[in-house]
């Protein structure tokens, strides 16, 4: 009897490890919905390799699959089978705003979050020739005349993030979209805009030599990269916004490689090797589980809901 | 005393090691149809991420200039461009190796290339921070110019101007599909999400030359089977040489100043170059006929552009072109933030890399006309076996892009029509060109009007604006007056 309960235990408990040791047995794919070379891009390949120190007998490949703003890779992860072999990048244009817009094949609540692991934190920048220096002089000039503030794509976060803006703080802005952040960055530096919304890595070199001049961070304190540069919030205007990316996957993955997929991002995403490149590349890292990310993309989506509405943009792809 | 030590680390053994893997890499991954320059370099960055920084983005330059130039071998020898930017090389390539002279043709090309890279290499190491500056005077005026002017090539390009124009305007018909570039709304995607990003430019293009030459191959297969097996050579003849002065002049020229333009890239020089060395020659009649002249201005220019797109990216931060912008990412990896202050916290990183496009251009050339043989041997396949292996690798390299199973059908499609057009005499270049240029024109001119309040004065106005419209009026009519003038004198003549 005994020793049928311990048999019972030890095979309970070794078919248990077996099962384990099986994820991952081939190798893990996680789809990144833009064009190889961006730095979400460069950022998962990072990770990936990071990924594969941690988590044991793990070959990581990434895939490109872009188009549609990140909607045709997004759903192909979000629809793939829920077997942990298969992952995607779960950025915040593809889940938390195109849906709003409609065009898309799945909705926020069929994403299943695994992990969150960076951050892209924004400041507004003023161009070359802008008529302003500083937030006290951006806001005294935007609030008569409409600052044309350069996007990176009609819809896309940098678009969602200064509309938004421009309504919680009563100013007049007139988007000018440009096909990527770096067609609009040649744009600010050119001096054709007067301002745009740029990632700190974007903006950090530019800045220094005079192409630029940051106007205010969009985070709840002042950041490392820009120290004298003001948030909107301690001038009083109560205005976050950063954009994300994490590992998504389908629903339903099996709880043993959620939990396994889960310990092995948050020791991937604290290796020194990935947190030095990151920080070269200018990206900021950060972990959330899946519960946070779940939230963090929630909360954006319904301010995205709002300002999309509001500029008459909701549905108007179905 | 400082630059020769700056270019000292260049020449250590397992640096130029390297330069020569990443240019061999590169020049089969632009043979490649659907494998283009810019996934090459993306794919490979993390493989930079443990070298130094000189040795990684000397590595990636190398696939960089050895992808352009790739392109240009499956050009030559299938009709199928393996990189857009060698679109136009099948012109005159194609008909050259059908006349037996491929060796000749991937000479001539490989010639011009090194020519192109060579001048932009010296203009890129000489002149870069002075020249960016232009970069940055191109608003939406100016890129909507520029984008008009190229479209007016296909007045000259098509031997029938209507015919052509028709086709011009079928192919900005086709780019309009997609995402609206002002508004972010999808248009004419039939409710398919796999189309939100309308038709993929690559599969357009492999399915435009390559499927649909397969398409004709077959219904002549049986009819004539008279197969020219010769390769003869590989050095072009003095005579082609002479006859190629201008044409690699201006395709240099012409590169070298598309490429610093950011968001244009070597399409559109190779299209332009094309256009200009045909213009100014006094045998226009000879393009498209397997006219080496051809072949030396598409593959200068679009050389050419790989050292001039760094001028900006060097210069001020700012990538030229699409490829740039991913060898920018690999420069921030690096911990090297690309912009003004480069040059003077990393002048050895600058002079590296301006010594590494030099290197990996030479590398490019000695690859390039040691493999002649090599890749010429494709034409002594049988035709049925070459045509088989020829759909094959449409597919692949369709999918491989995006492994988006629409764009198959996109390449299917464009095979389909690329066929009929050829049948019926339409021009598939004037297609081509539309569909570069098509969506600059017009996100530009909608840009434009959006920020001035619809004021189209703004895009008459500018001294750089004004040139490209006076090119444009040029290139637009003078083939019209030369048809007019050519019709007056022919009853004469009888």
């Amino acid at each position: 009897m005994k020793i049928t309960a311990a048999l019972a235990a030890t095979a309970a408990s070794f078919l248990a490890t077996a099962a384990l040791a099986q994820y991952p047995e081939r190798p893990i794919q996680i789809i990144v919905p833009y064009s190889a070379g961006g730095g979400t891009d460069l950022s998962v390949r990072l990770l990936a390799e990071s990924l594969t120190r941690h988590l044991p007998n793990a070959r990581v490949v990434v895939r490109n699959q872009p188009g549609g703003g990140g909607s045709i890779g997004t759903s192909a992860a979000i629809h793939a089978r829920p077997d942990g072999y298969t992952l995607g990048t779960g950025a915040q244009g593809p889940i938390s705003l195109l849906p709003h817009m409609g065009g898309t094949d799945y909705q926020l609540d069929e994403v299943g979050f695994v992990a969150l692991f960076g951050r892209n934190l924004q400041v507004l920048v003023g161009c070359a020739n802008a008529p302003f220096q500083d937030f006290d002089s951006f806001m005294e000039y935007a609030r008569d005349t409409p600052v044309q503030v350069g996007n990176s794509g009609a819809g896309g976060a940098s678009h969602i993030s200064a509309e938004a803006f421009a309504k919680v703080a009563n100013v007049k802005i007139e988007s000018v979209p440009y096909p990527g952040a770096a067609d609009a960055r040649t744009a600010c530096i050119g001096g054709h805009i007067d301002a745009m919304v740029a990632s700190p890595a974007e903006a950090l070199a530019a800045s220094e030599a005079g192409q630029m001049t940051p106007i205010f961070v969009m985070e709840d304190e002042r950041i490392d990269l820009f120290p004298d540069t003001p948030t909107a919030v301690e001038k009083g205007v109560d205005f976050t916004w950063s954009s994300w990316k994490g590992i998504i996957a389908p629903q339903g993955l099996p709880e043993d490689v959620q939990a396994t997929l889960q310990q092995a991002l948050a020791a991937a995403v604290e290796d020194e090797e990935f947190l030095k490149a990151m920080d070269d590349l200018g990206e900021f890292v950060t972990f959330e589980d899946s519960e946070g990310y779940r939230a963090r993309a929630e909360a954006d989506s319904e301010i995205a809901r709002q300002t999309i509405d509001d500029l008459g943009l909701t549905g108007m792809n179905n | 005393m400082d630059i020769l030590s700056y270019l000292l680390p260049l020449f250590d053994l397992e640096v130029l090691w390297v330069i020569a893997l990443g240019t061999l890499g590169g020049l089969i991954i632009g043979a490649l149809p659907g494998l283009t320059a810019t996934m090459g370099v993306a794919l490979l960055i993390p493989l930079t991420f443990g070298m130094q920084p000189v040795m990684g983005l000397n590595m990636l330059i190398g696939i960089y200039i050895g992808g352009i130039y790739g392109g240009c071998i499956s050009a030559i020898l299938l009709r199928t461009p393996g990189t857009p930017s060698s679109a136009a090389t099948v012109l005159d390539g194609y008909p050259m190796a059908l006349k037996g002279e491929a060796g000749r043709a991937l000479g001539m090309a490989t010639i011009a290339s090194t020519i192109g890279g060579l001048f932009a290499a010296v203009v890129l190491a000489t002149l870069a921070p002075q020249l960016a500056g232009v970069a940055l005077r191109f608003g939406a005026a100016e890129y909507f110019a520029l984008a008009l002017f190229g479209l007016t090539i296909i007045a000259s390009l098509s031997g029938d101007i209507l015919k052509g124009v028709i086709s011009g305007l079928l192919g900005i018909l086709i780019a309009c599909f997609g995402a609206d570039p002002i508004t972010g709304g999808l248009r004419y995607t039939f409710g398919l999400s796999g189309f939100a990003s309308g038709f993929a430019f690559t599969p357009a293009l492999i399915g435009l030359f390559a499927l649909s030459e397969v398409f004709t191959q077959l219904e002549r297969l049986g009819r004539d089977e008279k197969v020219t097996l010769k390769v003869a050579g590989r050095w072009p003849t003095r005579a082609d040489m002479r006859d190629s002065r201008g044409a690699l002049i201006r395709g240099s020229i012409i590169g070298t100043i598309i490429g610093i333009i950011p968001g244009t890239g070597s399409g559109t020089a190779s299209w332009i170059a094309y256009n200009e060395a045909k213009r100014s020659s006094k045998t226009p009649e000879k393009f498209g006929t397997g006219y080496p002249p051809g072949l030396a201005a598409t593959e200068s220019a679009n050389n050419a552009v790989c050292a001039a797109a760094l001028i900006p990216l060097l210069a001020l931060g700012i990538p030229g072109d699409v490829v740039t912008a991913v060898l920018m990412g690999g420069l921030m990896i690096q911990g090297l933030a690309p912009g003004p202050m480069l040059y003077v916290t990393n002048p050895d990183v600058v002079v590296g890399i301006f010594g590494g496009t030099f290197i990996a251009t030479i590398f490019m050339f000695i690859f390039g006309m040691a493999l002649i043989p090599v890749f010429s041997r494709i034409l002594m396949i049988p035709k049925h076996i070459l045509a088989v292996t020829i759909v094959v690798f449409c597919f692949i390299g369709s999918y491989s892009i995006n492994l988006n199973p629409v764009d198959l059908y996109t390449m299917v499609g464009f095979g389909v029509l690329g066929w009929g057009m050829q049948k019926f005499g339409f021009s598939q270049p004037a297609l081509c060109i539309a569909l570069i240029l098509g969506p600059m024109m017009e996100a530009n001119l909608r840009r434009g009007l959006l920020q001035t309040h619809n004021d189209l004065g703004a895009f008459l106005s500018g001294p750089i604006t004004l040139v490209f419209l006076g090119l444009a009026a040029l290139s637009l009519f003078l083939p019209l007056l030369a048809q007019a003038k050519a019709r007056r004198n022919q009853p004469q003549l009888k």
